[in-house]
């Protein structure tokens, strides 16, 4: 029996996979594109760690790499629960299936993938890194398959038992949280590498000397142990690895048990969020313009502060473009252009900005007859982004450039900053109207399954072409900085840059506007898979 | 008599499936118009091309004189809509959605009010008008998503499946709404798999299957000699007569 639901699972993942690759061509491309990608990646990866064989630290590196591999795997849930919505079981709610052959058969398609694919080359890359003898090559082989297991398990442990408090609104809006541990976590990576890069590899062989221990990270520890003919170590670390996963799949097995037979907590929370929305209305309605733009600039800043989505982004956004600058400026790293970061990351809201509508988009579609129509509406959607961001942007320029004591500077990087968001302003309009994609509103994906391809196109063909376009002002800044004399007139470039970004955005939206009239059904059908 | 809908040789096909299979079909003004057919025949795509939410690959369509693809400004602003299966801004409490989109229509804003208060007096939502519309019941949100189709009166009104999954109380609610607009004049087009519904609601159908309109016109016509617009239906679709009994001889009480 046991086994039949695990082929059975097995056979839906991949069946799932290759129907949501059926739809569209574009999608496959994307897909096969990413996989590549992930697969090459890998492939160097082990390559690099066949390399390192032999090294004296290479044993603390492959450690540390597993260990970081493991926190990957339990972090990434957080992030991306609904990242495999053939595994979430609430969805097998009304089966009839007993928790241990449901556990199994969750794990072995847990197992499919490019994730699990990836970790399997990294694990044995670092299996080869090690292993010297022929008994440490048999116990890499079990070390890669358990601390594949316990990665894989460690990942539905962690869903499984979040999966409640994600699933409710309440706990959606917890998510913007998740912005937060990323960019505080990119700068504690970021500060980690440049105390490395300044004292080598040496320096992480205490932590290494701790990780050894830690599952997954002990089951390739134990190649290690038995290649230097320590066979009792080996055996107690490759235990500990077993210990670990028969925990791991015991605490899963639990969760997965209370979620299955407990009410979905979606439903608990609707009444009493009901009531607290009723305050939150008009005051700031009588200050927008009236007419279309008004309408649409209120319903946007609506949706900044009520929709999960949304706010979660924006959150992202306003502490990343916070963060970055004035965590490298503390540091003594930073450079004042890093300001500009603020203006970059928020005006990344303004891309996909149809997909923020999901299908509710077809309201707008009906009230566009015209490019007229469609460029005021952009024009609505650029102009509540502006009264965040342009305030925002010149308060981290401010406080960046307050913390480097280079005052003289901040006109030419506001000015920067000012260009840049212009260029965002004006690829953001154009790709929302040309590469839209759709934003799940259950679970937990930022972009609907097969359409990844879209939104990565979209977002950094759109970046990439932002900073081209602001290529004059970067190029004048450079010019004025070199030149003999060009202090004095730096200041001219808050002025132009301000220019520039004015004028790049209404030739964006200009444009954007006839291909969003001309294309809303194909607009519709994009942003409504979620 | 005047076409409220005109319809030329319309065709959608997804990849491999047809959905909607060369449709030819004039909806007179001023009647209650039911698109009735099984779940896939094709009625949502069809309303989607119709009103211009969904390009046909084929085919033109024309509502009021105005061709929809050609002539959008006119087209929008005399029709109104309540798709199936897309969503509402859902973030926006019922009033707010409503004040949205009549403002987006361009209607003045002290009008749009005015009639947002009527009408979520008359669908019984004034009581709800300040919840989110994310909070709202089944039945809630097709009586406010009826109301922001409502709000610019428009000359049409395509609805697809506006009883679906709504308790009998807002039924008659809304059933009540849309006898008023027909009466005043307006034409009102909405599918319906429930054809005991459609025959009381309209006095005009077009029945589709598989993508193509097997009969339409007066309801009288289209029943012709049988005894329910269902018994008439499933003739038409070649579906009478089939008799499961003998292959699920299992089923039921009894033995194991």
């Amino acid at each position: 029996m046991s086994a039949d639901v695990t082929g059975v699972v097995v056979r839906l993942k991949l069946s799932l996979l290759r129907n949501g690759l059926r739809q569209s061509g574009g999608r496959r491309a994307a897909y096969a594109a990413s996989a590549v990608l992930v697969l090459l990646f890998a492939a160097l990866q082990l390559l690099g760690l066949i390399l390192l064989r032999g090294n004296a630290h290479a044993d603390t590196v492959v450690v540390l790499l597993v260990s970081v591999l493991a926190l990957g795997w339990a972090v990434m849930p957080l992030f991306f629960p609904g990242g495999d919505e053939t595994l979430d079981p609430t969805r097998l709610v009304m089966l009839p299936l007993r928790p241990r052959p449901l556990v199994r058969a969750l794990l072995a398609a847990s197992l499919v993938g490019i994730g699990p694919l990836f970790t399997l080359c990294l694990l044995t890359g670092s299996v080869i890194s090690v292993a010297r003898g022929g008994m440490a090559y048999v116990v890499g082989v079990i070390g890669v398959v358990l601390a594949l297991l316990v990665c894989v398990a460690l990942a539905r442990a962690v869903a499984a038992a979040n999966i409640r408090l994600l699933t409710s609104r309440r706990g959606r809006d917890l998510a913007v949280l998740s912005g937060l541990v990323i960019a505080v976590g990119a700068q504690v990576v970021n500060f980690g590498a440049q105390r490395l890069g300044s004292s080598g590899l040496g320096q992480l062989d205490p932590a290494a000397d701790v990780l050894r221990w830690v599952p997954p990270a002990s089951a390739i520890g134990a190649v290690e142990s038995v290649s230097e003919g320590s066979y009792g170590v080996g055996v107690l670390q490759l235990a500990l690895s077993t210990a670990a996963l028969a925990v791991l799949i015991a605490v899963w097995s639990r969760h997965l048990t209370r979620l299955m037979t407990s009410p979905d907590g979606s439903t608990l929370q609707a009444v009493t969020e009901a009531a607290v929305r009723e305050r939150t209305s008009t005051g700031l309605a009588r200050l927008l313009p009236a007419g279309r733009t008004g309408t649409v600039m209120e319903r946007s800043l609506r949706y900044v502060w009520r929709d999960p989505k949304t706010k979660a982004a924006w959150v992202t956004s306003l502490a990343i473009g916070l963060i970055v600058p004035l965590f490298n400026a503390l540091q003594g790293t930073g450079s004042i252009y890093f300001a500009c970061f603020a203006a970059g990351m928020l005006g990344i809201q303004m891309y996909n900005q149809f997909g923020q509508d999901t299908s509710a988009f077809w309201m707008v579609a009906m009230t566009i007859s015209s490019p007229r129509d469609a460029y005021v509406e952009l024009r609505g959607r650029a102009l509540a982004l502006l009264l965040i961001t342009l305030p925002y942007a010149a308060l981290v320029t401010v406080l960046t450039t307050a913390l480097l004591g280079d005052w003289p500077k901040l006109p030419e990087v506001l000015g920067l900053s000012f260009a840049l968001l212009g260029a965002m302003l004006a690829t953001g309009a154009w790709t929302s109207a040309r590469f839209p994609y759709s934003i799940p509103q259950d679970g937990y994906k930022n972009v609907a399954p097969g359409q990844t391809g879209l939104a990565w196109i979209s977002i950094f063909g759109g970046m990439i072409a932002a900073a081209l376009l602001c290529a004059p002002v970067i190029a004048v800044t450079i010019w004025l900085n070199v030149s003999e004399d060009g202090e004095a007139w730096s200041w001219l470039l808050l002025p132009v840059g301000s220019a520039y970004g004015a004028t790049i955005t209404w030739l964006g939206l200009r444009l954007a506007a006839p291909r969003t009239a001309a294309r809303l059904p194909e607009i519709l059908t994009a942003v409504s898979k979620g | 008599m005047t076409s409220a809908v005109s319809v030329r040789g319309l065709w959608k096909r997804f990849g491999q499936q047809v959905a909607v299979a060369g449709i030819d079909l004039e909806l007179p003004a001023g009647k209650f118009i039911g698109l009735v057919g099984p779940n896939g025949a094709g009625k949502t795509t069809t309303l989607s091309m119709v009103t211009g939410l969904l390009r046909p690959d084929q085919g033109a369509v024309e509502v009021v004189g105005h061709d929809v693809w050609r002539d959008p400004v006119e087209v929008k602003a005399r029709i109104g809509v309540l798709p199936e299966g897309l969503r509402l801004f859902e973030r926006l409490t019922g009033r707010e959605l409503l004040a949205y989109t009549g403002r987006l229509r361009g209607l003045p804003g002290a009008e749009v009010d005015k009639r947002a208060t009527q009408l979520l007096d008359v669908l019984d939502l004034a009581g709800a008008q300040h919840k989110l519309v994310v909070d709202y019941s089944t039945g809630m949100r097709k009586k406010i998503g009826l109301a922001a189709a409502l709000l610019h009166n428009p000359e049409v009104l395509f609805l697809d499946e506006p009883f679906e999954g709504v308790d009998p109380v807002s039924a008659q609610t809304i059933r009540g709404v849309l006898e008023r607009y027909t009466a005043s004049g307006a034409t009102v087009v909405f599918s319906s798999h429930v054809m005991e519904l459609v025959e009381s609601l309209c006095d005009w159908v077009a029945v589709m299957a598989a993508g193509r309109i097997r009969a339409h016109g007066p309801l009288a016509e289209v029943r012709g000699q049988a005894a329910s617009l269902q018994q008439a239906f499933l003739e038409l679709v070649g579906a009478n007569g089939r008799d499961a009994g003998s292959d699920l001889d299992w089923l039921g009480g009894g033995a194991r």
